[in-house]
């Protein structure tokens, strides 16, 4: 652990306090992971394995080792980041470290195999682990570009307040609509009836709604109302002005539910695929001695 | 008549707010117009929606006067009729009315909105609304389901397997699927019949791959050597060599010298590769090291370190020859009681050549005399038949010495005693009206030399036409004979012999006992550019390449050689009087029979001439 000094004089030497895991102490762990497939590597070409490398040489269990032990350790990250803490082993370095030790993985768990890949349970093992570190990188480069998008879109609003914005207007839209004929009041309806977090995860990951009731409500309002000047009373006119702002409401939510959707939706393959890389490398460890 | 209305709302906090209306109408409307008696602001219903009427004081109906129903008691209808005193409960759009009845007789209903003006006015979770949660199974599930499902599937199931196993297996390999997934990668051909039949080689939990498995198959493989001589000749391991041994036995691994060595398994289909030359290159790199009284030098690979070929030659022909091992570097000789110049037969000018152009027809001969024209390759190509005189040679060399009602008479080959009572027999009947043909071959002449035909060799010397038996015999024993041109004769009395004797000739078809040479492998390359017959004029020259001629194209297993060769391509670990065991590799036996083909369409007459190996 680190002293309490130690910080202070670490930030004196020109470190940035809100310095990203990925930064950290100047990219210290992406210089370790460098050099450990580097030192993977030259050692692969050096070792000479008859008849060609395999993971069943001395070579491959010492790297099967490596490979495991790590994965472990990158596991532990599930735990240790329930206990968030600072200093040399601070919550920030284990994770800067579980970021790049994690793709060095590919490296070293891919000269494990010599490249022997097959339809069995230790290739299922080695491409758990792949979906598991893609999936990781695909979270540390949403993770870096998207927050600001969010932002962006949020407009200093709350998600509760984007959610109360929608239910001003809904409120506003079912006042308006009480004039209506039934047919121009069930069209309003489908669009307070629509649920503004439905429509599956396609559409919340690519932001497309193409059933949008409040769209195709407005579209079949202008349909009727298109011919006729706005005389300032019509409430059709109304309902149509809301309908407009609660498209505008609804376009904001939606992106920001695409985004959040984004950064969430790795880890619903990094965390299970994990557990079934674990399942998948007990099975692989334990068959390898069965049939010793 | 009258009813009782009670609008029921609920405040922020969830308190109920009851605004009774009395209304003293038999008939009251109920629409989202706001000039019906009971007036909902409900999108859901039309301005004018339903009639709800008192009958009597048992009866009240409900009319639904447009097209859209209500819900009675969960079930859509137009109209019904209801008694108050038994109550119902009623629902128009959002609203739902119970109906009841007072104490005072009017019939009472209870009004309530129960929907949300809208979906999203509707209680919302936030941590759950804005999540992925809902859209996807959780992750906890998938995880733990994902994991249960692998640890049945990829280890429970193979363990059944292993443990359900019939103990008489006969089961087709294509029917064991049960710890197929742990099969790290295809067996070898030879073993494909074993696929997954884990169990032939893994034959217990836990416990490695030991050499009684696989000699419950490979009964008859013996050791290299002793196992105490093997142990000695072992290089020490360095310090690595020392740790991984040390791991390896503290795991279960039988030491070294294990089957599973050299003989890799899993590495995919196909023919098992040979053991890499590493593995020879333990011992035998510097085996003088360990073991002073080895005969043989250290080896580590071909192309740099191997020492020169040595051939087992004879030193001393006979009935009772002796042999012994000599280095090709000293030039030793082979004397195989033969006289023989391959220089004279192969010349492309001169009598031979003259004689070989006259019996193309019938023999195939070139234009002047090949290897292949008296040297026979075995049936499988790899060495070559010893050559037989009245196969190879009596087509020229021919034996005959008399006609009698055009049946050719002929010496008989190899048996000298023979000879001499054939002789003594033609001498003994009616006398020759010729005398015999019994000149050497060197007297022949061109032109009439056929076999079965007589040559009259009228020329001069006495000797040569011999009028008695004796004589006769002498002269086809002594020089200038038959016999003699190619066979070292001893006459009677020497050695305690009474009679001529011919030393007996052994032509050994293979020179090099622990090494494998296939001519059939080298049947691109030409005789002489291996073995230099053309220029030797004495049988006893050993025609054998030294190693520098094989590395002309031979070069260590890992070396840029056009054939990079490991020990294993010409000796066997488990040694016998057979070809080491070699892969066929697909690529190499096209590519040969590519070259055949170029080689054979640019020079049709390409001969195949073999030396024994």
């Amino acid at each position: 652990m680190a002293t309490p000094a130690a910080s202070p004089i670490r930030r004196a030497r020109g470190e940035v306090l809100h310095d990203g895991f990925l930064r950290h102490a100047g990219f210290r762990w992406l210089k370790i992971a460098t050099i450990t497939c580097v030192l993977s590597i030259a050692s692969y070409m050096l070792v000479d394995v008859t008849p060609h490398h395999n993971g069943g040489s001395w070579y491959g269990y010492t790297m099967g080792t490596i490979g495991a032990l790590l994965i472990l350790w990158l596991t532990l990250l599930g735990l240790r980041k329930r206990a968030m803490t600072r200093g040399r082993w601070s919550l920030k370095a284990w994770t800067s470290a579980h970021v790049y030790l994690g793709l060095s993985l590919i490296v070293i768990a891919t000269l494990h195999t010599g490249f022997q890949l097959g339809w069995n349970v230790h290739t299922l093992a080695y491409a758990l682990m792949m979906l598991v570190i893609l999936s990781g990188l695909f979270g540390i480069t949403v993770y870096a570009s998207l927050p600001t998008a969010l932002s962006n879109n949020r407009a200093e609003m709350t998600q509760v307040q984007m959610l109360d914005a929608v239910r001003a207007i809904d409120r506003q839209l079912h006042d308006a609509a009480q004039p209506l004929t039934h047919e121009q009041a069930a069209l309003v309806r489908q669009s307070l009836e629509d649920d503004p977090f439905g429509g599956g995860l396609v559409a919340r990951l690519s932001g497309r709604y193409p059933r949008c009731a409040t769209a195709r409500a407005q579209a079949v309002l202008r349909h009727w109302t298109g011919d006729t000047p706005d005389t300032g009373n019509d409430p059709l006119e109304r309902v149509d002005a809301l309908l407009e702002r609660k498209q505008a409401m609804l376009a904001r939510l939606r992106r920001h539910l695409k985004l959040k959707a984004l950064l969430e939706i790795w880890l619903y393959i990094h965390v299970p695929a994990t557990f079934a890389l674990l399942a998948a490398l007990t099975a692989h460890i334990v068959s390898v001695f069965f049939y010793w | 008549m009258s009813f009782l209305v009670r609008q029921i709302s609920l405040t922020a906090d969830g308190r109920e707010i009851v605004r009774a209306t009395s209304i003293a109408k038999s008939q009251l409307s109920l629409g989202r117009a706001a000039e019906n008696d009971i007036h909902l602001p409900d999108l859901a219903l039309e301005p004018d929606h339903a009639r709800i009427e008192q009958v009597d004081e048992r009866t009240v109906r409900l009319r639904a006067t447009g097209t859209l129903g209500f819900e009675l008691e969960g079930r859509t209808v137009l109209r019904a009729e209801i008694d108050p005193a038994q109550g119902a409960e009623l629902r128009f759009g959002g609203h739902r009315i119970t109906l009841s009845r007072g104490e005072d007789g009017a019939t009472i209903l209870s009004i309530r909105r129960i929907d949300a003006v809208s979906e999203a006015s509707e209680e919302k979770e936030e941590a759950r609304v804005f999540s992925l949660r809902g859209l996807l199974p959780g992750k906890r599930l998938t995880a733990w389901g994902l994991a249960v499902a692998i640890l049945i599937g990829f280890l429970a199931v193979p363990i059944w397997s292993y443990a359900s196993r019939p103990a008489n297996d006969t089961r087709n390999i294509y029917t064991v699927a049960g710890d197929r997934s742990w099969s790290s990668g295809p067996l070898s051909q030879a073993h494909h019949a074993l696929e997954g039949r884990c169990e032939t080689c893994h034959q217990k939990a836990f416990v490695s791959v030991r050499d009684s498995a696989c000699q419950t198959c490979h009964k008859d493989v013996h050791d290299h050597a002793p196992a105490a001589r093997i142990a000695m000749a072992r290089a020490e391991a360095g310090l690595g060599g020392k740790l991984l041994a040390g791991v390896a036995a503290a795991f279960g691994k039988p030491p070294e010298g294990a089957c599973v060595d050299c003989h890799r398994e899993h590495e995919g289909a196909g023919p098992m590769q040979p053991a890499p030359q590493a593995f020879c290159v333990d011992c035998h790199g510097t085996l003088k090291d360990r073991l002073k009284d080895s005969k043989i030098g250290n080896a580590a690979d071909f192309g740099t370190s191997h020492p020169q070929f040595s051939a087992l030659v004879q030193t001393r022909p006979g009935r009772y020859p002796s042999f012994l091992r000599r280095s090709l570097d000293g030039g030793p000789t082979d004397d195989s009681g033969l006289k023989f110049p391959h220089d004279i037969h192969l010349s492309a000018t001169g009598g031979v050549a003259k004689m070989a152009r006259t019996m193309k027809a019938q023999y195939g001969f070139g234009d002047a005399l090949a290897c292949k024209d008296c040297h026979k390759p075995t049936a499988d190509g790899v060495r070559f038949l010893p050559v037989d005189m009245e196969r190879d040679c009596q087509m020229c060399h021919s034996l005959a010495f008399e006609t009698i009602g055009g049946t050719v008479r002929t010496l008989r080959h190899g048996q000298p005693d023979q000879v001499i009572a054939d002789l003594r027999a033609y001498f003994r009947s009616t006398g020759p009206v010729e005398p015999p043909a019994l000149g050497g071959v060197a007297r022949r002449r061109p032109g009439d030399y056929a076999q079965g035909r007589i040559y009259h060799a009228y020329f001069g010397a006495a000797a040569t036409r011999p009028s008695r038996a004796d004589d006769a015999i002498r002269a086809v024993f002594s020089k200038g004979g038959a016999c003699y041109d190619c066979h070292t004769v001893t006459p009677p009395g020497t050695n305690g012999n009474a009679n001529w004797q011919v030393l007996p000739v052994h032509q050994p078809m293979r020179y090099m006992m622990n090494g494998w040479f296939d001519h059939a492998a080298h049947r691109t390359e030409k005789c002489e550019s291996c073995h230099a017959a053309p220029r030797s004029h004495d049988a006893r020259q050993l025609l054998l390449p030294k190693i520098d001629s094989c590395r002309t194209c031979h070069g260590g297993e890992k070396s840029k050689a056009d054939v990079p060769s490991g020990c294993a391509m010409c000796h066997s670990y488990h040694i016998d009087d057979g070809a080491p065991w070699a892969p066929a590799t697909p690529s190499l036996d096209k590519d040969m029979q590519d070259r055949e083909k170029l080689t054979n369409s640019a020079n049709p007459a390409l001969p195949r001439m073999r030396e024994p190996g």
